[in-house]
């Protein structure tokens, strides 16, 4: 398949690079998950997709 | 998408992913990360610059490579890839900055047709609710699911 159907496709053929599994049971961007937790943790769901927080 | 994207790797489980931005600035190493989150099903998504000389992860960089909309399509289709090993995965994203959200909401308005095809997509408010996305509204942190179908 040449590149440029590739671009068209939504569903994506994904290349695995074991090299990347270093990164395993890493938090890449911490500070960013900790915000996101933090927002999320205030956060009034959607109604859908709501959760119970225990 | 519409915007042609970059070839990227990943990891076998899918929750890692690099791509090379190629712009007026070079060749600049991206990663991308889906992170699980306190809340069960959910996770964060998270991209950046990966800083070869430091060997870390910058996400508050601005890059300026030129090519910001081709990288947000490059990261778009990492949730595509995402989704389809994790379809009930919630996926929740905020930029490092108030610059950096408002790249996500304008590559998520840019392509909001499309994704609206495939996704539900949120708003995250100031006031902490979410509503579904509008286009032109100011929101902290967007959420990504996949329609069910």
């Amino acid at each position: 398949m040449k590149i440029n159907e590739l671009n068209k496709k939504k569903i994506p053929l994904v290349k695995i690079n074991k090299e990347l599994n270093k990164y395993k049971g890493k938090v890449l961007f911490e500070k960013k998950l900790q915000n996101a937790n933090k927002l999320l943790e205030r956060a009034k769901l959607p109604r859908e997709l709501s959760v119970d927080r225990g | 998408m519409k915007y042609i994207k970059y070839e990227y790797t990943a990891d076998d489980e899918l929750h890692f992913y690099e791509f090379k931005s190629i712009g007026i600035k070079g060749e600049i190493k991206k990663v991308v990360e889906y992170s699980k989150m306190n809340i069960e099903g959910y996770y964060n998504l998270a991209f950046g610059d990966f800083d070869e000389e430091k060997n870390e992860i910058n996400d508050k960089i601005v890059t300026n490579n030129g090519d910001s909309l081709k990288v947000l399509a490059t990261v778009a289709s990492t949730v595509y890839a995402f989704t389809g090993k994790y379809p009930k995965a919630k996926i929740f994203a905020t930029g490092s900055t108030e610059v950096r959200t408002r790249l996500y909401r304008m590559g998520i308005t840019n392509n909001l047709v499309e994704i609206q095809e495939d996704f539900d997509v949120y708003g995250m408010k100031s006031d902490d609710t979410f509503e579904e996305f509008i286009a032109g509204e100011d929101y902290i942190g967007f959420l990504i699911t996949r329609k069910k179908k």
